[in-house]
């Protein structure tokens, strides 16, 4: 066998896989979505462009992701950039730490989140003992609740991305910058972040394509009153079973999702080679 | 040679013990959903045992609600997965109507001829049998809320505030209650902008908005919650739980949820199938299901004692006077009060 045919043959259970589970399913919404009752059509899609009530839903996952992934971004740097910087033992502990989340359900952790946040809950209890909420005061069912239990699914993602550049990062690199003067955040800001950039969109794409198709955490934090994308999708399908507007819908976020993906790794990617 | 040729033998002799075994176990093994928690357990012991004990067969069970499973149901129209599927909300109708489901042979359905009238009225076309109905009325926290309800529109009174539970309409339970305050509120099937207003005002005030049967019970449990529509069957699930609800029916009417057994289309085994929606709607089962969960009998055979017959609608006579809403307005117009629910309660 040549290297090329051995190659196919090595990649070829990838690929059948990636088409029978990915390409067909993908395939298939992408047709229902402009099935109409006389053939062809894009109602499905005008409908849902049209309607402020959808555009809304739209809105509020672009939103949310854009925040949660700012959030990664804002504690998995630092966290990352310690773990990066002490020994072996402590970076092993600290790596449990954060993986730690993923080792639970996301329904058993989600119903934890419900039960911390819930109006008789420890955090709002807290809150309302220190006099900073009222008397029916509740995390459940709000956006935050959302954000609080997004991050921190998704927080490994942020860290360990970034970890991965920060750990093959040339300690002298900093050192040198320090004698030449750097205070230590200028040394952060001019010599490490920007090296350290390809690690942060990496966890960026991860953290927010993850979160604006996530189901379960959105649909149980936020109840039936916030609705983000999947959820809408979720009860159109179970509910309505109006399958070609879910279908239009889910294909709304896949493209929204590639349009936001392919200039933000362009970008990054050029200049980072 | 001889070796190639003795493995050949014994290789083809396996692939038939293969097919012949998978053939047998396809025979005897039926594939149903339930309602998951409590629910499966008590389905588990007043039909599923007893039915695997008496044929031999085995019941795999896959936990999904009546929204859930009609949707896979219509999903797997050409290769279908159930035998006998379960529903709470009135999705048999359009099922039958689609063709995803078979009417019952009577003959094969004995017990079919014990049913009270309503029960069994559409068997024909298609619509499986009512085997057990829930009657939604209030819920409410006795030792907490400060007055016990009396009527739907006890709902909107201000002494409740913000301890009030509402429950999504994507649940059928909830879907009746919001009909039910919407026709308190002078609604009717052909307008529930009355309903959305009074959901509306209530969220106004704080009401929690929920879409589970156990989300209900974490609101009484843990966060306080003092009345809720709901059916008669959970309030009697939060009793065992320790948690001081009570039941009443309002004095608008009591509005019911007929849960039905029905038949797959286009499934190999349907004999057994139907096995098993007769043990369903039996009189043993369903006095069980009545013991475990407090659902109203439809099968007039069916005699309970005093104390489980209290806490329920009993009786062809006092069942027959439940409002059910006309399932087929309901499943016409789901997607839009649907769409409109959302947007009500949409932050």
């Amino acid at each position: 066998m040549s290297d090329r045919t051995e190659n196919l043959v090595l990649v070829l259970p990838g690929l059948l896989l990636l088409a029978l589970a990915f390409l067909v399913p993908i395939g298939q919404m992408l047709v229902l979505s402009v099935e109409g009752e006389n053939g062809f059509t894009l109602a499905h899609f005008s409908r849902f462009l049209t309607d402020s009530y959808y555009l809304g839903v739209l809105w509020r996952t672009i939103r949310l992701s854009i925040v949660i992934t700012a959030i990664c971004a804002a504690i998995g740097f630092p966290f990352a950039y310690i773990m990066a910087h002490v020994g072996p033992r402590i970076r092993l502990w600290l790596v449990l730490l954060v993986i730690l989340p993923l080792m639970t359900s996301v329904v058993v952790r989600t119903f934890g989140w419900m039960v911390l946040l819930g109006r008789s809950g420890l955090v709002p209890d807290i809150l309302r003992d220190l006099g900073l909420a009222g008397r029916n005061f509740s995390l459940m069912h709000t956006e935050a609740a959302i954000v609080i239990g997004m991050v921190q699914v998704l927080l490994p993602f942020m860290t360990l991305s970034i970890l991965g550049i920060l750990t093959r990062l040339d300690p002298r690199l900093e050192e040198a910058a320090r004698t030449m003067g750097c205070s230590f955040l200028k040394t952060i800001r001019t010599v490490v972040l920007p090296l350290a950039l390809p690690g942060i969109v990496a966890g960026s794409l991860l953290v927010f394509t993850l979160s604006a198709s996530s189901f379960v955490t959105p649909n149980l934090l936020g109840g039936s009153r916030i609705q983000m994308l999947a959820t809408s999708i979720y009860r159109q399908v179970t509910q309505t079973l109006d399958w070609p507007f879910a279908a239009a819908q889910a294909t709304i976020l896949f493209v929204g999702v590639l349009l936001i993906l392919i200039p933000y790794a362009r970008l990054t990617g050029a200049r980072n080679g | 040679m001889k070796l190639l040729a003795t493995l050949t033998a014994s290789l083809t002799a396996t692939a038939a013990c293969a097919l012949v075994s998978t053939t047998v176990l396809a025979a005897e093994t039926i594939t149903i959903n339930s309602f998951g928690g409590a629910y499966e357990t008590a389905h588990r012991k007043c039909v599923i045992d007893p039915f695997e004990k008496e044929t031999g067969a085995s019941v795999q069970i896959v936990t999904a609600y009546s929204a859930d499973a009609f949707a896979q149901l219509r999903a797997q129209k050409d290769a279908p997965q159930f035998d006998v599927i379960h529903f709470s909300g009135g999705q048999e109708i359009v099922g039958a109507k689609e063709g995803l489901l078979s009417p019952l042979d009577p003959a094969k359905v004995p017990n079919l001829a014990d049913l009270y009238d309503f029960a069994k009225k559409n068997v024909a076309e298609g619509e499986g049998p009512a085997y057990s109905i829930a009657a939604i009325g209030l819920l409410y926290n006795s030792e907490k809320a400060p007055k016990a309800p009396t009527s739907w529109k006890d709902l909107m009174d201000e002494a409740y505030a913000d301890h009030i539970v509402l429950t999504d309409i994507s649940n059928g339970y909830g879907m009746l209650g919001f009909l039910m305050l919407n026709q308190a509120e002078g609604g009717s099937l052909e307008d529930i902008e009355p309903g959305l207003e009074a959901v509306k005002t209530l969220l106004g005030r704080g009401a929690v908005v929920v879409s589970t049967s156990p989300e209900i019970q974490q609101e009484f449990a843990q966060n306080d919650a003092w009345i809720a529509a709901y059916a008669s069957d959970y309030a009697y699930t939060l009793e065992k739980a320790g948690l001081p609800a009570k039941f009443v029916q309002g004095e608008e009417g009591t509005p019911a949820s007929f849960i039905t057994a029905n038949l797959v289309a286009g499934r190999p085994n349907q004999d057994l199938a139907m096995k098993f929606i007769d043990m369903t709607i039996s009189k043993e089962a369903e006095a069980c299901f009545a013991n475990e969960l407090r659902y109203s009998p439809t099968n007039s055979k069916v005699e309970l004692s005093d104390e489980v017959a209290a806490n329920m609608v009993y009786g062809e006579d006092a069942v027959k006077g439940l409002i059910r809403f006309d399932p087929q307005v309901i499943e016409a117009n789901r997607s839009d009060w649907v769409d409109q629910w959302n947007r009500a309660i949409a932050r």
